[in-house]
């Protein structure tokens, strides 16, 4: 058996390129809503983290290949982010309730 | 007697699975640490919202816009330049490397402006207009300097990672066929990239 050989998809440069285009209009995005939106704190506090949120998966799943890669990195992934999940509500509920 | 012995597979211990688990194991673990301090950050906002507020003002919207543009490019050429080995082209995958060597170095030198301009007005802990903040804008920048300096910290220790895989693609050790440490090196810096992204609306942008 060849060891060196990985049976992988190969990333196009044009899928890598719109994933890019992508994660730049969301950064312009989220800097205007900032920068032209700040009337409104909480809205823009949500919209800023759901954005970060957004990239950040767009990076996982193109950039990190996490879309073409094995399931099990997918799976640890939700794992971790699980975890940090409950630690989040954790902190949350301590706070709320002192 | 002799003792030595042959592995299965005659001393070649290759493996980029497991090689690539590795690299993601160690990333989790990246991911959890710099959780953890989103979670102080979180709650000390929490806790000095209006100080929070009026700090995050004297960061600079434009420098660290301009530094989140520098590091989601240079996401996309090591990515370019894994797709580029993988089709062979060995001189076009080290071109991208050394621009994205080059962007990390950008961002280095921006941040090195954002951060001397901070030190002059005497915010950094332990300066004197510091000191004489209230406790949630000392909070805010004592934050501030904590994770983007980590996160800095990352960087160099990126760059420098995709020097060695630039030196490695070069004498032939990391080629079509055995990519694992340039797609390592990838990974590595796209969760810096994946960092930055969280920390640029916390700190700049949440107004």
């Amino acid at each position: 058996m060849d060891n060196t050989h990985h049976e992988e998809h190969i990333s196009s440069y044009a899928e890598l390129f719109g994933t890019w285009v992508a994660l730049i209009l969301l950064t312009f995005m989220t800097v205007f809503i900032s920068v032209f939106g700040s009337g409104l704190q909480t809205l823009t506090v949500a919209m800023a983290l759901l954005i970060a949120s957004v990239k950040a998966t767009v990076v996982g799943l193109y950039f990190m290949h996490l879309k073409y890669d094995q399931k099990m990195y997918r799976v640890m992934m939700m794992v971790v982010m699980s975890l940090f999940t409950f630690f989040l509500i954790m902190v949350i509920l301590d706070y709320l309730t002192r | 007697m002799n003792h030595t012995f042959t592995l299965p597979n005659s001393g070649h211990n290759f493996d980029a699975k497991a090689s690539k688990l590795g690299m993601w194991l160690f990333l989790y673990t990246e991911l959890l640490l710099f959780g953890g301090l989103f979670l102080v950050y979180m709650v000390y906002r929490f806790l000095n919202q209006e100080a929070f507020l009026e700090a995050s003002y004297e960061l600079n919207v434009w420098m660290g816009t301009v530094n989140t543009i520098i590091l989601l490019t240079s996401s996309l050429t090591i990515a370019m330049s894994i797709t580029a080995l993988q089709k062979g082209d060995k001189k076009l995958s080290v071109i991208l490397l050394w621009l994205t060597i080059a962007a990390a170095l950008a961002f280095l030198v921006i941040k090195y402006f954002e951060w001397s301009a901070k030190f002059e007005h005497g915010l950094f802990p332990g300066m004197e207009h510091y000191d004489a903040l209230p406790v949630g804008e000392r909070l805010y920048f004592y934050l501030y300097f904590f994770m983007t300096g980590l996160h800095a910290l990352h960087v160099i220790v990126g760059a420098v990672f995709i020097l060695v895989v630039v030196k490695k693609i070069n004498n032939g050790s990391v080629n079509q066929k055995r990519y694992s440490l340039l797609e390592n090196s990838g990974l590595y810096w796209h969760l810096v990239d994946l960092v930055w992204i969280y920390l640029f609306p916390l700190f700049y942008l949440i107004h």
